[in-house]
């Protein structure tokens, strides 16, 4: 798009280069070959074709000598002098001109310049800015999947845990009430084994045979 | 409860001295009082005024010849003892008594006392020791076992102790 801008404006001043250029070859090209004085006019073309030197045709030898007389080289100079200036002035205003076009113009560039490189920017912002919020979007789905897959595997996880430590209470309180009986005996004889006197136990042991006392007869009786 | 009371069953043989407990105890009278009757029978074919010395006997034995009225320098009370001594290894029901702990010859003399007026007038008996028990004792008969334990006893009453703890626990 700048390119295309240079090219214009490059195009343009070749264009005034040119056109001020074919403007001075062409008054020094009249400058040069000025009109022919003694070139006749059609009319003067016939009657000099009669083949009789009229009036007319003196008038016009001696206007033709005055023309010489009076547009001398000296005046042409001076027209020349007045020519050259009067380009000059004319290729100093256009220059002015062109130079004041040229300012707008480079003006008017680096505005289009600015408002497109800005533009450009923005929409290249605009996209950046769009890619960043997608991607942010993107993880912030990732990290809610990953979320919701944790908060998941960790529910699962604590109602497993919580499964196997009821059943491992459950086992734990089984194997206790089944061997109460042995923790207790084994707590008791730990803690007063030693202290427990076969004498003070007589009573006690003495009441249980009693109780047995005919089991124990009649297995000593019957018994082989 | 009088632990002295007689049998009701069986009221026939004498009961056996509390120092003769075991049928170890048995058989080692039965050797004493053999072991005797030899020296008294090689004694008897001595010649007059040979001196001799009498082994020494021992309190079980004294207790045995005491308890069946017998006379040692008769032989045939010696005999009669010999024989009945010998019938009651052979024939003596006998019982197993552990202990948590070993018991005192007091102790065991009450025991066999009350066994032998409470169950079998000859009953010999043979003491244990199982200290996991921690109290009471387990009765081995020839056929049976009355375990008289404090684990028994536990064990018994273990739904007691499931609902005191729970009880303790709530």
């Amino acid at each position: 798009m700048t390119t295309g801008v240079v090219l214009t404006a490059a195009a343009i001043l070749m264009a005034v280069g040119v056109g001020g250029v074919s403007w001075v070859l062409f008054f020094s090209h009249r400058s040069h070959h000025p009109a022919t004085p003694g070139k006749p006019n059609n009319k003067e073309v016939k009657d000099h074709h009669k083949g009789q030197p009229t009036q007319a045709d003196n008038l016009q030898a001696s206007a033709e000598s005055d023309v010489e007389h009076i547009f001398n080289d000296e005046f042409r100079e001076e027209l020349r002098n007045r020519g050259r200036l009067h380009f000059e002035k004319i290729i100093g205003e256009n220059a002015m001109f062109l130079q004041q076009d040229l300012r707008l113009t480079t003006s008017q560039l680096n505005e289009y310049m600015k408002a497109e490189i800005t533009r450009k920017l923005q929409e290249e912002f605009n996209k950046y800015e769009q890619s960043i919020m997608d991607a942010k979007q993107l993880a912030i789905d990732s990290i809610e999947k990953t979320n919701a897959a944790v908060d998941e595997q960790r529910k699962l996880l604590g109602t497993q845990l919580q499964e196997q430590i009821n059943q491992e209470k459950a086992r734990t309180l089984e194997r206790f009430e089944a061997n109460m009986a042995d923790i207790v005996n084994h707590y008791v004889l730990a803690a007063i084994g030693n202290q427990i006197d076969l004498s003070d136990q007589l009573e006690y042991i003495l009441n249980d045979l009693e109780t047995n006392k005919q089991a124990i007869i009649a297995d000593l009786t019957n018994g082989s | 409860m009088d632990h002295n009371a007689p049998a009701e069953t069986k009221a026939a043989p004498a009961i056996l001295p509390t120092d003769i407990v075991t049928p170890a105890d048995m058989t080692r009278l039965i050797r004493e009082l053999t072991t005797l009757d030899d020296f008294l029978r090689q004694a008897s074919v001595r010649k007059g005024g040979t001196p001799v010395k009498v082994p020494a006997t021992s309190r079980n034995l004294e207790a045995a010849v005491k308890s069946f009225g017998a006379n040692l320098l008769q032989p045939e009370d010696r005999a009669q003892l010999l024989k009945k001594l010998d019938h009651l290894r052979l024939t003596a029901p006998q019982i197993h008594i552990s202990f948590a702990a070993d018991p005192s010859a007091a102790f065991t003399d009450k025991i066999v006392t009350w066994l032998r007026q409470n169950i079998h007038p000859e009953l010999l008996v043979q003491v244990g020791l199982q200290p996991s028990i921690a109290a009471g004792c387990i009765v081995r008969t020839t056929n049976r076992q009355f375990d008289f334990s404090l684990r028994r006893h536990f064990a018994d009453n273990r739904p007691l102790l499931a609902q005191k703890i729970k009880d303790m626990a709530a």
